[in-house]
């Protein structure tokens, strides 16, 4: 499973996505704002996600701007922050 | 979704927001008479600006219906008018008094706070806390006690031009340590909430009204009917592990408020996205605004159907 599908699948999962599958989800689509319609409770849900699986940390609003960008960018965000 | 919170927040505004209490210009008066005769002069402007909206506002006076019926479920309609009337009274002292810490400074007041030992503790911790407030005697006084903590105070406020909450915080001592969020941004203000938490700051917000999507709300029992409470503050909690401090105001004396820490709550790390998980503790803070209507029923300023 690729970073992005691991994301995805946590989005599903951990936000109770229903009828939303991973395919469904686009690589470059806005995570708020549009398309998954997640809200803004659910963007303190997905930082609590993303340390919780990856140990990495969303320190302020504009980490947090640049991550929820999108999957990709959410995707690029982890690995930058994971590489040793 | 950003956009639906924004159309769920101006609906909401549409039934009752901050600028409903009058007309900027009509505050603006107040403001000019407390400059020109103190607060007596305001005070008793307010008792014919209160009989007039009681007698001949009826839409005016119906806002605090709802309320009223709830409270004082058995009351017949002249007695209505005096609660009305007494209501009133109450939240036009307030908006004097706000005023007064305005322009006057927070030294024209006396403070009695309850709970300040705990309070200090919290911030010794360093976790930071959210203090949950509610639309009850001046939260505007309670945040301007809080300078003695020594941390930031970032209050959850709406930007908009014809909010008279601004007034207060426009009006307020440059050397105060109130910093304000603005819901209306980046993803309602959350990130920075979790930003300013792990700083030790605290945050300040209201229990009592809704924020962005009704998605946010649980339907919690209030005065014998159910009534949706959002539970955003305690999903934060949980998400920080910062405890959440029930802290309420009243109006105990001509310029003499006590503040007092009715309750912190604690939720546990963690407890995922369903609102029903939250239901426990959002019902504790509703158990202690429901206790605080019971002890100070004028001091209570939500004038729209909360129930409906």
């Amino acid at each position: 499973m690729t970073l992005n599908e691991q994301l995805k699948t946590i989005i599903i999962e951990e936000l109770n996505l229903e009828d939303v599958t991973v395919e469904e989800i686009e690589d470059d689509a806005p995570l708020f704002g549009e398309g998954l319609e997640l809200d803004s409770l659910d963007a303190v849900e997905l930082v609590v996600q993303v340390q919780k699986h990856f140990g990495v940390e969303i320190k302020d609003i504009e980490e947090g701007r640049m991550a929820f960008e999108s999957i990709n960018a959410l995707r690029h965000f982890i690995e930058e922050r994971m590489t040793p | 979704m950003q956009q639906t919170d924004k159309q769920e927040t101006d609906k909401k505004q549409h039934q009752w927001t901050g600028r409903n209490l009058g007309t900027r210009f009509g505050h603006n008066i107040f403001y000019a008479l407390i400059h020109l005769g103190g607060k007596r002069l305001g005070y008793f402007a307010l008792h014919w600006v209160v009989l007039y909206y009681v007698l001949c506002r009826p839409s005016v006076r119906r806002r605090s219906y709802p309320y009223l019926h709830h409270r004082f479920p058995k009351q017949r309609l002249l007695t209505r008018y005096v609660t009305c009337y007494r209501m009133f009274l109450e939240m036009g002292r307030v908006l004097v008094d706000r005023a007064i810490l305005g322009i006057m400074g927070a030294d024209k007041m006396k403070f009695t706070i309850h709970g300040r030992q705990e309070l200090l503790e919290l911030v010794e911790k360093n976790h930071g806390f959210i203090l949950l407030m509610s639309h009850v005697g001046c939260w505007q006084v309670a945040v301007s006690a809080l300078n003695f903590l020594k941390v930031p105070v970032n209050l959850l406020l709406e930007q908009e031009e014809d909010n008279i909450d601004r007034h207060y915080v426009n009006y307020a001592d440059a050397t105060s340590l109130i910093q304000i969020i603005d819901p209306g941004s980046y993803l309602g203000g959350t990130l920075l909430m979790l930003d300013v938490l792990k700083k030790g700051e605290v945050v300040c917000m209201m229990g009592d009204r809704v924020f962005g999507s009704e998605k946010s709300c649980l339907l919690v029992d209030f005065l014998g009917e159910n009534v949706p409470f959002p539970f955003s503050a305690f999903k934060i909690a949980s998400a920080t592990g910062a405890p959440i401090v029930v802290f309420f105001s009243y109006k105990t004396g001509y310029d003499s408020y006590t503040l007092k820490v009715a309750k912190i709550i604690h939720v546990p790390r963690n407890l995922g996205r369903s609102g029903e998980s939250f239901r426990p503790y959002v019902t504790q803070f509703v158990d202690e605004l429901e206790l605080y209507t019971r002890e100070y029923p004028y001091q209570f300023f939500n004038f729209y159907n909360m129930w409906q």
